[in-house]
């Protein structure tokens, strides 16, 4: 995608630098290969997804915070008809639960749809999607199923 | 039903007589449409008027659009003032609502509360939505813009996906099976038969729709409601406007409205149940004085079969966990408990997203006043749609009731 081409409105992944997006620590470090979301230094809550503000008490003091090694599915799904230009299917969705309290809403890599199942622990895995407009590189956080 | 949910003071019917009627409804035909979105709209609004002779275009003072992404799909914004000119309206209120997929029946609240707040007299809610373009993949990556774009919706999950997991939820807790899931489709289909706006008039059996194709597990192709251009107007009226106008208007008797979350991430733990859709269905039946016993027809929000069990739970027709079991009595068909989408539902109308819930209303319209021809529900006083956004986590309620319930 070159920047002659590049439309905002057809790009389905999110601004990840400092000059479009606030908060660009989270893909700073996730290119890292760390995968961290904020936590409140005021009322020590955690949040997903990260924050700029924190919702229970509106404090801006906010802190990167590493999320759990892994976490385990709730529940998940095939799909393998109906997705948007640009993602191959079939997609495994999944519901994963975390010990710091998160759930977050996902996708599966790197499996046997057959091999996924509820209570499966899943490890962050860091994949990389398309460039920016500025040809930057961007990556988004997947999971596979553990070991 | 559960009373934790405050009671809606500034909707509050309980003991008093309704402020606002539906006085005119009409829908267009639903389905792959050779037609913009400003023809969609013409064609629902001619309908509307036509269904009460008493009504022109210059009664009509107030205007609110229902429409998620004409910017996407029509590469138009603007659309309150558009739809306004396009029905020969001049309004002194008008705006557009949106709220993906729940935005019709939020449109008709804030239509409403324009009447109650004596801002307009007479008010045209209209929903249009062109889906289908002629590049047919534009329709999943459209769907994308009313999920959590950088969370969610950048994984490339369309509702599919997301459905099929409160699915999973329900199956693992309750025991609710594909087949049990297959009844809801079953059942929609064959009532649409009766429906000729309907974008499909097929009738599939069980087996047929068991076996239809894998989409999203465990749902197959039936399983989903279509993509589908369409169009549907109301026009609401004060309670004295609404007397001169029309000789059978349909009261709005109280609504309400839920919310869970934004983000799928963020919704309540459990996946099986919805507490947006109570929430609604709550305030809405405390509003209007009523509970679940005195519903007798139901339009619902069925964008996949799962969608309509969890609605029998939240809405109270039925014990939580036992949505499979209530469809599968026939306790949601013609002689069971309660009609639920007598028109054939989304699974076989469609879902032109913005129209959903205004053509739900049209047809609390006919269904209230007999005129639903072969699908009428017998003795129908009482009725409730109700539309969702998100992944059930928002949720959109109105009752409707006839004249003799709301003396």
């Amino acid at each position: 995608m070159t920047e002659a081409t590049y439309w905002t409105v057809l790009d389905p992944f999110p601004q990840q630098y400092e000059d479009q997006n606030r908060l660009a620590p989270f893909y700073t470090k996730l290119r890292d290969g760390t995968f961290v979301t904020t936590r409140c230094s005021d009322c020590d809550e955690v949040h997903w997804p990260p924050r700029s503000v924190c919702p229970a008490c509106m404090s801006d003091r906010l802190v990167w915070e590493e999320m759990p090694d892994g976490g385990t599915i709730y529940r998940y799904t095939v799909q393998v008809a109906g997705v948007p230009e640009g993602f191959e299917p079939p997609l495994v969705y999944a519901l994963v639960d975390f010990d710091n309290g998160i759930r977050l809403f996902t996708a599966i890599v790197d499996c046997d749809p057959d091999e996924v199942e509820v209570g499966a622990e899943v490890k962050v895995v860091v994949r990389d999607v398309e460039d920016d407009q500025e040809g930057r590189r961007r990556v988004l956080p997947y999971f596979q199923l553990a070991d | 039903m559960s009373n934790r949910f405050p009671k809606e003071q500034e909707n509050d019917m309980d003991g008093k007589a309704p402020k606002v009627a539906m006085i005119a409804a009409g829908v267009t035909k639903w389905g792959a449409r050779q037609a913009t979105f400003r023809d969609l709209a013409s064609e629902a609004g001619k309908a509307a008027f036509d269904s009460n002779p008493n009504l022109s275009p210059a009664d009509v003072d107030g205007l609110v659009a229902s429409s998620v992404y004409p910017e996407r799909s029509a590469y138009q914004g603007k659309v309150a003032p558009l739809l306004a000119e396009t029905l020969g309206i001049k309004p002194r209120m008008y705006e557009r609502v949106e709220n993906q997929c729940g935005s019709g029946t939020a449109a008709i609240r804030t239509a409403a509360w324009a009447i109650m707040a004596g801002a307009a007299d007479v008010v045209a809610v209209v929903g249009v939505e062109k889906m289908l373009l002629p590049n047919r993949n534009e329709v999943f990556t459209n769907a994308l813009a009313g999920l959590d774009r950088d969370w969610e919706g950048a994984l490339g999950v369309t509702p599919p996906g997301a459905f099929a997991l409160v699915a999973q939820a329900h199956m693992d807790k309750y025991g609710t099976t594909e087949e049990q899931l297959a009844m809801v489709s079953v059942k929609n289909h064959a009532h649409s038969m009766n429906n000729p706006y309907a974008h499909f008039q097929k009738g599939p059996d069980l087996e047929t729709v068991m076996a239809s194709r894998p989409i999203a597990s465990p749902f197959k192709l039936f399983d989903c409601a279509p993509n589908t251009d369409g169009a549907a107007v109301v026009v609401l009226a004060s309670a004295d406007r609404a007397r001169d106008l029309s000789d059978a208007p349909v009261w709005m008797l109280g609504s309400g409205q839920g919310f869970d979350s934004y983000t799928m991430a963020n919704m309540s733990r459990d996946w099986s149940y919805w507490p947006a859709v109570e929430q609604a269905g709550t305030n809405a039946y405390q509003a209007a004085g009523l509970t679940s016993a005195d519903v007798d027809v139901v339009e619902t929000h069925d964008c996949f079969t799962i969608s309509e069990i969890l609605h029998y739970e939240a809405l109270g027709f039925c014990e939580v966990g036992g949505g499979g079991e209530f469809v599968a009595g026939g306790g949601s068909d013609y002689g069971g408990k309660v009609v639920v989408n007598p028109r054939g539902g989304l699974l076989a109308c469609g879902h032109p997203i913005g129209a959903t819930g205004v053509a739900q209303a049209h047809e609390m319209f006919v269904q209230l006043r007999g005129e639903a021809g072969a699908r009428q529900v017998d003795d129908a006083h009482v009725g409730l749609s109700l539309t969702m956004s998100n992944i059930g986590s928002e949720a959109h309620c109105a009752i409707w009731g006839t004249d003799e319930v709301a003396a």
